[in-house]
């Protein structure tokens, strides 16, 4: 508890985001070149649409003990790939109501669109999910590295 | 009344036998309660065939797991299903690996599978089993030490004991009387509703305790009729590595998370993973979890109508809320 508090405010959290080649890259591109404020825990990896993101590198990540998962991509209907994100969101949908079943905050994991000229759009999106994953503290995971045939769990 | 449906079936699979390639259904195993799965392709071996409250197997994966039993030019190939496995077969009729044409479902009403493994525990230190016999919901065991009575619904599969489809959803030929389920649809999800009343940490407990049991023998993968990337599975795959050889709780984890996320929106819950389960882990219980979500969101259950396409393989640009 001691250590969540600890992280609350100054340390910097383990975010991911995983953000669409053709808008919200580009988004996050027009923040910065606009000189937009931004949190700085977010380690930004580009995948060619929200539709190439498999559910399992955000499971990956949050079992790994990431923070928090941020996938980002065009709004519905404007896919540059026509329906990327229109498959995308379902996966997410079912993801976020499933990592709660296994003790994982769904909280830890948010989807959500900006374009490529929303720049303002996407610094209120950073801020607040790193907001919210700043409130939530440390991911507790699971206790990975155990070695499980010498630990005497078995 | 099960010799009565073994002798029903063997007549129907003897009319039935120059029209097909073979047979998939079951026959009995080294005891009574053990029962094997038994491909038959010439006349002889019908007597072989078997229904009885033992026969646990889905048989629907020898359809398009290796070695599978092809089905030749205009010649079909007939399987055995209960109900939960006609699920199975429909679910693969969906995805497009079987033609429905190609096979002739052979359907039985099933009112519940044993697992031996209880049986077993009930018997103790005996385990030479000499005969076996379920009547009036009772199972008769005599044994090296003795006779047991076991009521059947102690004694059977988790599975079987939250049915509700026990009746083939999909067949050419119905053997045996229609069952009522042993629970209502509503209840379908309840296990895993007070199984999320419980707190994240707690939940996180029990599942880093369940599954460091894990020894990875792939065994529920194996099983399952709709894991079908086989050698392409990328839990064994090096490129890409997503899972490590090291035996960590995280590489058991990401392995049940490839394997259930897979099967989000497509899992029947025929049981088979939790059934061969050497380490008696509750592995359906969370492909039970990802079925609830989907229901709730897209109203779709797997394995009913060959016509749909499986929520997660599909999209509404209508949808809004999600």
């Amino acid at each position: 508890m001691e250590e969540r508090e600890k992280t609350k405010n100054n340390t910097e959290m383990r975010i991911l985001g995983f953000l669409c080649n053709w808008c919200s890259y580009g988004g996050a591109d027009t923040a910065g070149v606009s000189r937009l404020k931004q949190p700085t825990d977010l380690r930004i990896i580009r995948i060619p649409c929200t539709g190439r993101m498999d559910p399992l590198f955000a499971f990956k990540a949050l079992i790994s003990g990431a923070d928090g998962v941020l996938v980002s991509g065009c709004h519905p209907k404007d896919c540059h790939y026509s329906v990327g994100n229109l498959y995308a969101r379902r996966r997410f949908e079912v993801l976020k109501d499933f990592l709660p079943f296994l003790g994982i905050e769904s909280d830890r994991f948010h989807y959500t669109w900006v374009s490529a000229s929303e720049g303002q759009r996407w610094q209120e999106v950073v801020t607040e999910f790193s907001r919210r994953i700043h409130e939530l503290g440390r991911n507790p995971g699971f206790d990975m590295n155990t070695n499980l045939v010498n630990s005497e769990a078995r | 009344m099960w010799s009565e449906i073994t002798k029903k079936l063997q007549e129907t699979v003897q009319n039935i036998m120059p029209q097909v390639e073979a047979v998939i259904g079951w026959e009995r195993g080294f005891n009574e309660i053990r029962i094997k799965p038994v491909v038959i392709k010439k006349e002889g071996d019908i007597s072989k065939l078997v229904w009885n409250p033992f026969c646990v197997q889905n048989l629907s994966g020898y359809l398009v797991k290796s070695p599978a039993v092809i089905p030749r030019e205009g010649r079909r190939v007939a399987i055995c299903v209960k109900g939960c496995d006609s699920r199975s077969v429909t679910a693969l009729i969906q995805e497009g690996f079987l033609k429905r044409d190609q096979i002739f479902i052979i359907g039985i009403p099933c009112s519940g599978t044993v697992d031996w493994r209880k049986v077993m525990k009930r018997l103790e230190r005996s385990s030479v089993i000499h005969r076996a016999e379920i009547k009036d919901g009772r199972l008769m065991v005599e044994h090296a030490e003795g006779v047991e009575e076991i009521p059947l619904r102690e004694i059977l599969l988790r599975r079987c004991l939250r049915c509700v489809y026990p009746n083939p959803t999909v067949s050419d030929v119905v053997i045996g009387e229609t069952v009522s389920p042993h629970i209502e649809k509503e209840d379908l999800y309840k296990d895993v509703e007070a199984f999320e009343r419980k707190s994240l940490d707690e939940r996180r407990k029990f599942w880093a305790e369940t599954l460091s049991r894990c020894i990875r023998c792939y065994a529920c993968r194996n099983a399952c009729p709709l894991c079908i990337c086989q050698d392409w599975c990328i839990a064994e795959r090096r490129d890409p590595k997503w899972v490590t050889q090291k035996p960590t709780l995280k590489d058991i984890l990401l392995f049940h998370g490839i394997h259930a996320l897979h099967l989000a929106g497509r899992c029947t819950e025929c049981g088979e993973c939790e059934r061969v389960c050497p380490m008696e882990i509750p592995v359906m219980f969370i492909k039970e979890k990802l079925n609830e979500t989907t229901l709730r969101l897209f109203s779709y259950e797997a394995g009913i109508d060959s016509n749909l396409v499986p929520p997660l393989l599909t999209f509404n640009p209508h949808e809004t809320g999600i």
